[in-house]
């Protein structure tokens, strides 16, 4: 494959993927802040878990999330210095059971279309159609 | 670090009021986290490049404040595309026109051109009143089309629409039976009236007499030949109301010899008087060769580039009959229909 195409399909795979780990973002915060934390260790617990997040993504989601309820957030003053604390409100803890669930069926669904479709490739390659 | 503070004193600068000192003292303790930690690392204190790279790593000043403000768009992007569209018509409607009037003006008028002190001069006036004029268009539609995205959030009446109201499938090759019929009826008025100047002397009242050239018969016997070229094409066209290949050529054919008469007979000095009691030899001959250049000068290029467009429009209709062509059956079912 020629290294425009290859580079290509390269920009097109990465531009899709952050799309898809976009989309994972709110879960992944949600459920990182069942055990409370400050920005920064968020952060850092999410990169551990192979999700980077700059902080320019994150603290506005903190925001939105606790706008909306979800969260819970206050200042305290930790190694001298004042840190704002997040954790999940009792709205955040059922709204995160819901989207467990849903991330769950989702997962079954793209699985079960994989299979069809590998299944499908499968039976065209052997009977040469 | 200076530097630090120089960045979140800029970030500051353009975040929401209500919000600025909570999301500062957040950001700070973000940035001044991830440099003790790098510092722990390295296991010494971080140098003025190195904070440098951190903060550009962190992006520009009003590109972070950014993402704490609230999205906003003054024409949303249901309405955006409509809104391009209106930009373009009023371009094509009003701009256009308004050069081509300044460029007919300036090449065919000497007082214009003194009175705005030549080219130049006239250009780089021009030049400005067309920004003016294009910029005070573009806000107003812009500023109609602000109005009615506010409208839309609140009432969202883009949503509330029919589709039986929808216009019916167009098919550019299709004729309107209307349009032949008008184009029938307008030939034929067209005949009336030339016959009716079959006489070189076209007005012959007592104040007013208006005489033709010699060569006027051939423009009479031409613009004759033409209408009923043409009404007898407009007949075929309402039988079978979709352009052929063959028709469309007949009728690129008959608009080429139509503009090129009337071309001809602005060029061909075809006013050979202009009589009437209360004038004089001089003043009649005078009033004549006016009237002669006048349609040199001003409608002779006129007529040109309104042929030019004709001949222009006639032939991608053949382009378009080629590229789509109507069936037989098709054709039949029209009629019927």
């Amino acid at each position: 494959m020629p290294d425009t195409v290859q580079a290509s399909n390269a920009e097109v795979f990465e531009n899709l993927r952050l799309e898809l780990r976009r989309g994972c973002l709110v879960v992944a915060v949600l459920a990182a802040l069942r055990t409370e934390q400050y920005g920064y260790t968020l952060r850092k617990a999410l990169s551990e878990n192979r999700l980077e997040i700059d902080e320019g993504t994150l603290y506005p989601l903190l925001r939105r999330l606790e706008s909306q309820g979800l969260l819970v957030s206050e200042w305290r003053e930790e190694d001298k210095r004042k840190k704002r604390f997040y954790k999940l409100s009792p709205e955040g803890k059922q709204i995160l059971k819901q989207l467990h669930t849903e991330w769950q069926l989702m997962d079954s669904s793209i699985k079960e279309i994989l299979k069809e479709q590998s299944h499908g490739t499968h039976r065209a390659l052997s009977t040469g159609r | 670090m200076e530097l630090i503070e120089r960045y979140l004193q800029a970030v500051k600068f353009w975040l929401p009021k209500k919000q600025k000192q909570d999301i500062i003292a957040e950001l700070s303790e973000d940035l001044h986290s991830q440099i003790e930690d790098k510092e722990s690392k390295l296991g010494r204190t971080l140098n003025e490049s190195e904070v440098e790279a951190i903060l550009k790593q962190r992006g520009r000043p009003v590109l972070v404040a950014n993402r704490f403000l609230p999205q906003e768009h003054l024409i949303g992007p249901v309405l955006f595309p409509i809104y391009t569209f209106v930009l373009k018509i009023v371009a094509l409607c009003y701009l256009v026109p308004w050069v081509l009037v300044w460029i007919g003006l300036m090449t065919y008028s000497p007082n214009y051109r003194v009175q705005h002190g030549g080219w130049l001069a006239a250009a780089g006036a021009a030049w400005g009143s067309l920004w003016t004029i294009a910029l005070s268009a573009m806000g107003a539609v812009t500023v109609v089309f602000a109005v009615l995205e506010q409208v839309q959030a609140k009432s969202h009446f883009l949503e509330n629409w029919n589709p039986r109201k929808l216009p019916p499938v167009r098919n550019a090759n299709q004729i309107k039976r209307a349009s032949s019929i008008a184009e029938i009826v307008g030939n034929f008025a067209l005949i009336g009236w030339v016959s009716y100047l079959s006489s070189p002397l076209i007005v012959n009242r007592p104040e007013i007499q208006i005489l033709l050239a010699p060569g006027w018969r051939y423009f009479f016997w031409g613009y004759m030949c033409v209408a009923l070229a043409n009404s007898g094409l407009s007949v075929a066209n309402l039988m079978h109301p979709f352009w052929t290949v063959r028709r469309a050529a007949l009728r690129l054919l008959t608009d080429c010899i139509g503009s090129a008469l009337f071309c001809l007979l602005m060029k061909a000095n075809i006013v050979a008087a202009i009589t009437a009691p209360k004038l004089d030899a001089a003043r009649s001959l005078e009033i004549t060769n006016s009237a002669n250049l006048w349609m040199d000068k001003a409608f002779s290029p006129f007529a040109l580039l309104v042929g030019v467009g004709i001949m222009a429009g006639g032939l991608y209709r053949i382009y378009r009959v080629k590229k789509t062509p109507i069936s037989w059956i098709q054709g039949v079912a029209s009629v019927v229909r």
